[in-house]
């Protein structure tokens, strides 16, 4: 072990952390950030998961059961808001205050007290936005695209979800802005940018992206709220405005948002494939480059939401090609992955399971968007169940699966403690199982021509429907158990060495388990930067 | 943390956080424009 490890472990016996209620207020620690931020998400996760076993309860079966139609168009709505913005994109953050200080050799994010900020903002906002359950009118119910003039329509809702709209994008712009100054500033003398870990790689793309385009939401969502109070036309076809440039502004933010969810879940895939396979990240600058190609495409694709709407043919072609491009960038990275595999002393930890069940599992959410890029078959897919169960392919067993991935993969490194194997596997098989029988009978629904956001459904989609609500349970309530591993982990797992993960390379299996609260106060050496680098 | 460390530090994140304003600001006027 190093002279900094030792140099690290004496900070920790008297680091005088601040104790009680005030290390989490007043956290500046980018690990105790971290853990709220995860914290949080897990919350948000169940609040939106509830919502979702509200939606397949209604949709076992035809007629209405439960809830009236009104109340379920706010469960759809308020689902999505709360899965991409409360439980994801935290939960990204949580992994990025984690672990990009320990990657790249630094002692803590660039500006804690931001970051302390950037988090504190969440809870305000999330709270606003879950009192929307409670007013007159309810909670919005237009979907989470907010296109007017339907939301203009909202009730009392809509002030508030506007204001916790603002809320969410500022917290993630200052969380971008600290990840960038991090990355730019604070690496360790030698942890040159191409030798810094793929997770970390990927979310410095991530922040531009946020940086880009969360001010263009927030600039769509002005412009919804002086249109409802102030007079304004922006969106109004009667004042002169044009509903459909909102789309096209939302549409402008939410592709490249699409990428903030799933582009950091490259990254983890990136380290735990090489991890279990004992063999370094095949091609690790082309994953790179696709990353930052993907982000690029991003910006230029976005009319492929609206095909329906209405363009010109040569717009048509455009954003169908654009969107057909970005298979590439994808595809090598398919590959890279496939050959870290090849020849490589696989073992099947949790980590790896869910890190394969992404390779496959996301690929089928990628080619089923390769379908929805086609615009002829687009004009019979949209807003079909076909969308829904493409998202939900690039988002569950795609991002969600990936952030368990991380959990399982560094949750030696955070609490010290090993997780329980046996019931981190039962709870993957149960989660892939369930998100397979959820989801792939979505596809079988949206191509029989099922609308989504509907309470109600012609009985010739009744059987799917119960085998979609039968595998939706499965996969919710097994999720429970990824709770219990994480809480037994806590309390009463197995001691963790230091690399519990014999193949593990990178700076953070460099410090002690569980990492100390300060770590990198003197920066790693070059020995130790030769050793773990990732390239 | 050196000063001129904690100095680029702090205008680096001013320049993003000008950035956003900026693409925050920009689209809203071109709303404007465009609905003129």
């Amino acid at each position: 072990m190093s002279n900094v490890t030792h140099a690290d472990h004496a900070l920790d016996h008297d680091d005088h952390k601040p104790q009680g209620i005030k290390r989490w207020l007043f956290a500046t620690s980018h690990k105790d950030i971290g853990t709220m931020y995860l914290v949080f998400s897990c919350l948000m996760f169940f609040a939106g998961g509830t919502m979702a076993l509200i939606i397949r309860a209604e949709l076992f079966q035809p007629g209405l059961q439960f809830v009236d139609p009104g109340f379920y168009n706010s469960m759809t709505t308020m689902h999505a808001l709360l899965m991409i913005f409360g439980a994801v994109m935290p939960a990204w953050t949580g992994l990025a205050n984690w672990m990009i200080p320990l990657q790249v050799g630094a002692p803590d994010m660039a500006l804690p007290r931001l970051n302390n900020f950037s988090f504190w903002l969440l809870p305000f906002a999330f709270t606003l936005l879950l009192l929307t359950l409670f007013v007159p009118g309810g909670a919005p119910a237009g979907g989470w695209t907010l296109y007017p003039p339907l939301s203009l329509q909202a009730g009392d809702s809509f002030p508030l979800t506007i204001f916790a709209i603002h809320l969410m994008g500022a917290s993630s712009i200052l969380g971008a802005i600290n990840v960038i100054v991090t990355i730019m500033n604070m690496r360790a003398p030698g942890v040159s940018l191409l030798r810094m870990p793929l997770f970390c790689w990927t979310w410095l793309i991530t922040a531009y992206l946020l940086i880009a385009v969360m001010p263009v939401l927030a600039g769509a969502v002005t412009m919804l709220l002086t249109d409802h109070f102030f007079g304004t036309t922006f969106f109004t076809a009667a004042g002169g405005g044009d509903p459909v440039m909102f789309q096209h502004i939302f549409w402008f933010f939410g592709h490249p948002e699409v990428y903030i969810l799933i582009l950091p879940a490259f990254g983890i895939v990136s380290e735990i494939i090489p991890t279990f396979s004992r063999k370094p990240l095949f091609g690790f600058e082309a994953m790179v480059y696709a990353s930052a190609s993907i982000a690029f495409l991003s910006f230029i694709v976005w009319a492929h939401h609206m095909f329906t709407v209405g363009m010109p043919l040569a717009g048509q072609l455009f954003f169908m090609l654009s969107t057909m491009l970005i298979a590439i960038p994808t595809g090598v990275k398919v590959f890279n992955w496939c050959a870290t595999m090849w020849k490589g002393s696989i073992s099947f930890e949790t980590p790896m399971l869910f890190a394969l069940a992404f390779l496959f599992l996301f690929t089928i959410g990628g080619f089923s968007g390769l379908m929805l890029a086609i615009v002829p078959a687009d004009f019979q897919y949209q807003d079909t169940y076909f969308v829904v169960a493409h998202f939900h392919y690039v988002l569950v067993p795609g991002s969600i699966f990936s952030i368990m991935a991380g959990v399982y993969y560094w949750l030696p490194k955070w609490t010290g403690r090993m997780y329980n194997e046996t019931v981190g596997k039962i709870h993957f098989w149960l989660s892939a199982i369930g998100v397979n029988i959820l989801f792939f009978p979505q596809h079988f629904l949206g191509l029989a021509g099922m609308p989504r956001r509907i309470p109600d459904y012609a009985t010739q989609f009744a059987d799917w429907n119960m085998v979609s609500s039968i595998g939706a349970f499965i996969f919710g309530f097994s999720q429970l158990l990824f709770v219990y591993v994480i809480v037994n982990t806590v309390r009463s797992g197995k001691k963790a060495t230091q690399r519990p993960w014999d193949g593990g390379r990178g700076l953070e299996w460099e410090l002690p388990s569980p990492a100390p609260y300060h770590s990198w106060g003197t920066p790693p050496s070059e020995e130790i930067i030769n050793r773990s680098s990732a390239n | 943390m050196k000063a001129d460390q904690k100095r680029t530090i702090r205008l680096n994140a001013l320049l993003l956080g000008g950035v956003a304003l900026s693409f925050y600001l920009g689209f809203i006027l071109m709303a404007v424009l465009g609905v003129q």
